[in-house]
């Protein structure tokens, strides 16, 4: 091995559990994330279906909450905006690591904690303040589960941007190795989409196209 | 002054602060501490919680939510406080802080110089893990298999009612669910998380802490199981169809915390499967150097990952329904209870190849070493192995022909269920072509691959039959189609595993099995297992419904057959059980490869080293090359010692 090599080698940073170079660890960590992505978009389907399985079939005539008290579509869009702008400051604060700019991480970073933080009591309150109980019918039942499926994302994203910035005090993300940072923004991302497609579900899918709906009995003794 | 620390005989690596000593709080974990304080927050829970929603409170739907979301919060907090226990949150936190593990942390962790005590801690070395999963496939078929002798007791026992009709339905539901669990990790987890590592050349799983994650939430979800039995039972069989499971008694709520728990195991474990697989190949292993049985674990994980959140959820929604009274499975207040069979099948059957696949690869890999020739077509191997996979999510709708869902649908998904039996049958005839004209070497490993041919073939050419709406619409809810999953599930995956774990035993354990008594112990469970499932194929032509408990006088000679053959399975397991045992205890030491295998398990030392390999090996050729030169032991008749010592660093 020449001396060359040897010196190009030394430069390139290491996992210290390992000793790996830390972009074979980092290649093999967004593999992971994608995976996990891919399990949750699953679950998440599953949820969608549940939605529009019983919208479309609006059995015995109970899919609408009573009185039609359908939720306001202004929160579920404002949450949407608030995981958008958090997964918008996270990508700028990776941009900034990644050209060696350390404010623009910390700063971003922040902002991205804040406001996910925000949105997540955001989606707290509503919950709490729905026109109806989550045993009020099928529609009912089926926001009510997309919207914990948000505020669970949502209290994923706050852990983890919370802990860049832990992680940069502790000189953890660096210029040269800011993956976990890059993973976070991906994962945001991702919420994003899960928090846009149950919004969208929620807020344009509320009067079941099924006026006829089947009956089926109630299975009850 | 920066710490450094030399790894694998690399440059020294700079490390990050020690935060005391090396492994941390997780010292002081283990499974006592775990299960001490699962078990204080969970009756701290109970305490509580019968205060603020005591025991028979009803919802405005007058349904009993007080007592079955008491519950669910207590097994709940059982499960976290068990996590919380045993360290499975130390991970995370340390994470949150940026406190790194150093070398020396994740050596600790990885077990070094513990002993047997790192067997009973939050371990992350992968071989740690795989034995972990062994031990617990073989607590929870001992489970399943008790149980399946009370049933067999039952229906043996003609002129008498043995069991009470409810709890025997619990008992029915108990086993289905305990069986379907222990067969899906009876191969991907011990053998998975041992052997694959080492068989592609790697140091470990890709996430160490994800796999110690992931069986020890299995370890988590398995006292709500088995606590149902004292709470009411599960009575709608392990399918627990809706809307029966929102009518049980509290002992659903033990299923559905279960399922939930055990589907996070599942998910994690297929995300370090796959991405092991994927990423850390040892150089020169490109994917058609592969082994066989790695591209089984990894079609294993694929299906598991992307299908197992929608049995996942089929059980938040249930709990929710069950706990807190929503309406996505009940009828009068807007639910569906085809919701619940879409959402549970779409997993439900992907899970029987997600069982029999990994069997199927691990008795293709080694059917080659005792063949001592190439696998027969690789490529349609691997062929079988996709089209399983991508068929597996389309014809779910095959267990639903007699529900009333979409008659229409059941053509198209005829057709797609009768399609996926020539991927499968692939993968028969690439054994088949294997074995033709091969110099066999009859070990008990061997005998398995004869056993789960013949008994994928039965269960196969049954299933056909099933899979046309004409045939299901006499043979569903039948014995026919108990005897038909048996042969699948019990008789590929189960005989498989026998095999597999008869296999690679003197790998994980140092030791050899003994064959003689092990080969009792198959032969008459194979042979009894004919009995008790031919007799029961019998049974169900003639009509006899399943999950009954009293039956017409036609029916009984079947039904005894069955279990005296089901009793004689169950010696034979304890006779290949106490072959298990006593080679593991005994002083007979297995040499570093006793089968001659090419793979790299079998490359490194016996027992295998924490970190595996001194070296990392390069792989220059395809696994089953037997018979052909190898051209280094070629070069090295014509080298000096000096350079054949230059080319053990180079191989």
């Amino acid at each position: 091995m020449s001396e060359l090599t040897t010196n190009a080698q030394a430069l390139v940073p290491r996992s210290a559990t390992t000793g790996e170079p830390v972009t074979t660890t980092a290649r093999r960590n967004r593999l992971g994330i994608w995976m996990c992505i891919v399990s949750d978009a699953t679950g998440t389907l599953a949820l969608l279906v549940a939605y529009a399985y019983l919208w479309s079939l609006n059995v015995n005539d109970a899919w609408a909450p009573p009185k039609d008290t359908w939720a306001d579509p202004l929160p579920f869009w404002l949450i949407w905006v608030g995981a958008v702008v958090a997964a918008l400051a996270m990508w700028w604060a990776v941009a900034g690591i990644r050209a060696g700019r350390t404010s623009q991480f910390i700063t971003g970073s922040i902002l991205a904690s804040v406001v996910a933080l925000v949105t997540f009591i955001g989606q707290i309150v509503q919950l709490s303040t729905f026109p109806f109980d989550i045993t009020d019918g099928a529609y009912a039942s089926t926001t009510f589960w997309l919207c914990i499926a948000t505020a669970l994302h949502l209290s994923v994203v706050g852990f983890l941007t919370s802990a860049m910035i832990g992680r940069f005090r502790a000189g953890r993300i660096t210029r040269e190795d800011h993956s976990h940072a890059r993973f976070v923004a991906m994962w945001m991302t991702w919420v994003c989409v899960a928090v846009f497609l149950g919004a969208f579900f929620a807020t344009t899918m509320n009067a079941s196209p099924n006026t006829n709906s089947p009956t089926f009995g109630t299975f009850q003794e | 002054m920066t710490i450094t620390a030399v790894i694998h005989e690399q440059q020294a690596v700079p490390q990050p602060k020690q935060h005391g000593k090396p492994g941390g709080l997780l010292r002081h974990t283990n499974i006592v501490t775990g299960v001490v304080l699962g078990l204080i927050l969970a009756v701290v829970t109970y305490v509580i919680g019968g205060l603020l929603v005591p025991w028979g409170t009803e919802n405005s739907n007058f349904l009993q939510v007080g007592e079955s979301a008491l519950v669910a919060a207590t097994y709940t907090a059982w499960v976290i406080g068990f996590m919380i226990g045993i360290g499975a949150f130390a991970g995370p936190i340390r994470w949150w802080l940026g406190h790194d593990l150093t070398h020396a942390d994740a050596q600790y962790l990885a077990g070094k110089g513990q002993g047997r005590g790192k067997y009973w801690k939050y371990t992350t070395d992968h071989k740690v893990v795989g034995i972990q999963y062994l031990v617990m496939a073989m607590v929870l078929l001992g489970l399943g298999g008790l149980l399946a002798m009370l049933i067999r007791t039952e229906l043996g026992v003609t002129w008498a009612e043995v069991f009470d009709p409810n709890f025997y339905n619990s008992i029915i539901g108990t086993h289905g669910i305990v069986m379907v669990i222990a067969m899906i990790i009876v191969v991907a987890g011990p053998l998975g998380n041992f052997i694959m590592p080492l068989m592609i050349g790697a140091r470990d799983m890709a996430f160490p802490r994800l796999n110690a994650l992931s069986f020890w939430l299995l370890f988590a979800a398995v006292p709500p199981l088995a606590s149902n039995l004292l709470l009411g039972g599960i009575r709608d069989g392990w399918t627990v169809y809706q809307p029966l499971g929102t009518q049980a008694p509290v002992g659903m709520v033990g299923y559905q915390i279960c399922i939930i728990t055990f589907a996070f195991s599942t998910g994690i474990a297929g995300v370090n499967l796959i991405t092991t697989i994927v990423t850390m190949r040892a150089r020169g292993m490109t994917w058609n150097r592969v082994p066989i049985f790695v591209i089984g674990i990894l079609s294993a994980a694929i299906m598991g990952l992307v299908w197992f959140p929608m049995y996942q959820y089929s059980q938040v929604l249930a709990l929710s329904d069950f706990a807190f009274g929503s309406a996505f499975f009940i009828p009068q207040n807007g639910g569906s209870v085809w919701l619940y069979e879409n959402l549970f099948w779409l997993l439900g059957h992907p899970e029987v190849y997600v069982i029999v696949i990994p069997a199927t690869a691990a008795l293709m890999e080694l059917m080659v070493v005792f063949l001592r020739k190439p696998l027969f077509s690789y490529k349609i191997a691997i062929a079988g192995f996709a089209g399983v996979v991508g068929i597996s999510s389309l014809v779910w709708v095959h267990h639903m022909y007699m529900t009333g869902w979409s008659p229409a649908a059941g053509y198209p998904f005829m057709l797609s269920t009768e399609l996926i039996s020539i991927p499968f049958g692939f993968l028969v005839l690439v054994m088949l072509g294997t074995i033709w004209r091969g110099k066999v070497w009859t070990r008990l490993p061997m005998m398995c691959v004869y056993a789960m041919i013949w008994n994928k073939i039965v269960g196969g050419i049954t299933g056909v039959y099933l899979s046309d709406v004409p045939v299901d619409q006499y043979m569903h809810g039948g014995m026919f189609v108990v005897a038909h999953f048996h042969f699948m599930l019990m008789g590929a995956g189960l005989f498989g595993a026998m095999g597999a774990i008869a296999y690679w035993f003197p790998k994980m354990t140092g030791r050899m099995l003994n064959e003689r008594i092990g080969s009792i112990g198959f032969w008459v469970s194979f042979f009894a297992f004919q009995l008790t499932f031919g007799s029961m194929f019998v049974a169900g032509l003639q009509g006899q419904p399943r999950r009954v408990l009293q039956f017409d006088n036609a029916f009984d000679v079947s039904n005894w057959l069955s279990t005296i053959g089901a009793y004689a399975i169950g010696i034979g397991m304890l006779i290949f059980l106490y072959a298990v045992i006593t080679s593991w205890r005994s002083n007979v030491i297995a040499p570093a490869n006793p089968w001659g295998a090419k793979t790299l398990e079998w490359q490194t030392a016996t027992p295998v080293p924490l970190e595996n390999f001194p070296v990392l090996p390069v792989v220059t050729s395809d696994p089953y090359g037997y018979g052909v030169p190898d051209p280094y032991l070629t070069i090295e008749k014509q080298l000096t010692d000096e350079d054949q010592d230059a080319m053990v660093g180079a191989r």
